[in-house]
């Protein structure tokens, strides 16, 4: 069954990735996935790197590898704004697995509860996000 | 008057600078155009990320103690200087640091200390020429910045803010008004000015950002997301002052090299003339001596 459909435009700093009608959104939020259709209430959640998924339909389906961002949801509009969205043939795994690499030794060197560590941290997680989406 | 020979040689030298001139000319206006779409394609993304901090902090509770909006008394001000790689860009890299040099006196005259940080090679070397410390500098991304160039500097100056390094942070940048005019702009970065977050006070008319105050749920408290989105607004404002100067950097070296190329060909068209003159008058001067030596033969 065709379910109704919703505008999404996603945006970054380096401009606009995709902006079109979707039935549905997936995503992951600090607290957990989510999954957004239309109507959904009104939310605007903090978003953790993953792969972001955009159902056109039940079969044509739209992923993009998303580092950090924000979702907000009103008036049957979303509106995804994250610091990097790659379509998944554009990952180059050997440069992921470099800059993970470098991720986790910047961790070590980082101490304990600096802000160095918290990015150091952050990095990690994005560059593992990242090479999930690109298998 | 130089001899023929002496002229063409000058001649072919400003032709070879008039190629030089005119290829960079050439790509420094093909990359102008992508600079500008760089600044337009980052500008929805920037308003919507403010948008979304004026809903979030008008749901937070209190916002004036998170650590990049606490004000405190000013000791040591933080100015990043944004100046370009290379030169050959006209007066790009001089008036952005003869502003600097301004700020600079004034906040030695209201008693604060100054810790330099600069983006560019240019901006660099005259600090060090003038035996200034620089706290941090940045180089080798200043005419084609990336959002992650940005973040690595915002990183930096949150990093000198928290740690009362600094206790105010100024950014001085060439601003892009337009292919010939570039004008630099001084504007406070640290603390993030409270206005930032009140949004305009005016009901807006546009019903899409009407929705922004409806009732939202928060994942996690608004408090939260506003505690990350302050950096973030941080690495974008950073984003547009790099961009900015970018396109003028390239803006004010198309224009100094089509006037040097100018220049160049107004110089050969009037070398070519002094070379044809010099050389009529050498003919002429030949003339003369076959007929006054073949006067002399008749006579």
């Amino acid at each position: 069954m065709a379910r109704s459909k919703f505008p999404v435009e996603v945006l970054t700093p380096e401009g606009e990735v995709f902006s079109d009608e979707v039935e549905m959104l997936s995503t992951r939020t600090v607290v957990g996935s989510i999954g957004v259709l239309a109507h959904h209430e009104p939310v605007l959640a903090r978003l953790e790197p993953t792969e972001l998924r955009l159902y056109r339909s039940d079969s044509e389906i739209v992923r993009f590898a998303q580092a950090e961002g924000y979702l907000q949801f009103a008036e049957n509009r979303a509106l995804v704004l994250v610091e990097e969205a790659i379509a998944p043939d554009e990952l180059d795994r050997a440069t992921l697995e470099s800059k993970l690499a470098e991720a986790r030794a910047a961790l070590e060197r980082a101490e304990e509860g600096t802000e160095q560590r918290a990015r150091a941290e952050r990095d990690l997680r994005r560059y593992e996000a990242f090479l999930s989406v690109g298998h | 008057m130089a001899s023929q020979q002496d002229i063409r040689r000058r001649i072919a030298s400003v032709r070879n600078t008039h190629k030089i001139t005119k290829a960079l000319e050439l790509v420094a206006s093909a990359r102008l155009r992508r600079a500008q779409t760089r600044i337009e394609e980052m500008r929805p993304y920037a308003d919507r990320m403010q948008e979304l901090m004026v809903g979030t902090a008008r749901a937070a509770s209190s916002f004036r103690n998170l650590p990049l909006m606490q004000r405190r008394e000013e000791k040591r001000v933080g100015v990043v200087i944004f100046s370009g790689d290379r030169g050959l860009a006209g007066p790009f890299n001089g008036q952005v640091m003869r502003r600097a040099f301004e700020l600079e006196r004034k906040e030695r005259a209201d008693g604060h200390e100054v810790v330099w940080t600069v983006v560019g090679r240019k901006g660099g070397s005259t600090l060090r020429f003038r035996r200034f410390e620089v706290a941090a500098h940045w180089e080798g991304f200043v005419d084609k910045p990336t959002y992650h160039d940005a973040q690595a500097v915002a990183h930096k100056l949150a990093e000198l803010y928290t740690e009362e390094q600094v206790d105010r942070v100024v950014v001085v940048y060439n601003k892009f008004v337009s292919a010939l005019v570039q004008r630099v702009v001084v504007s406070d970065l640290l603390p993030i000015p409270e206005h930032v977050l009140e949004g305009s006070d005016e009901e807006d008319p546009d019903p899409k950002k009407q929705a922004l105050r409806g009732d939202f749920i928060y994942e996690p408290e608004p408090e939260e997301i506003l505690e990350r989105l302050l950096p973030v607004y941080l690495e974008t404002e950073i984003y547009r002052a790099l961009l900015e100067s970018a396109a003028s950097f390239l803006a004010a070296q198309m224009t100094a090299m089509r006037n040097a190329s100018k220049n160049a060909n107004d110089l050969i068209d009037s070398l070519t003339l002094q070379m044809n003159r010099a050389r009529q008058a050498e003919i002429t001067q030949e003339i003369l001596e076959v007929v006054a030596g073949a006067d002399a033969l008749t006579a």
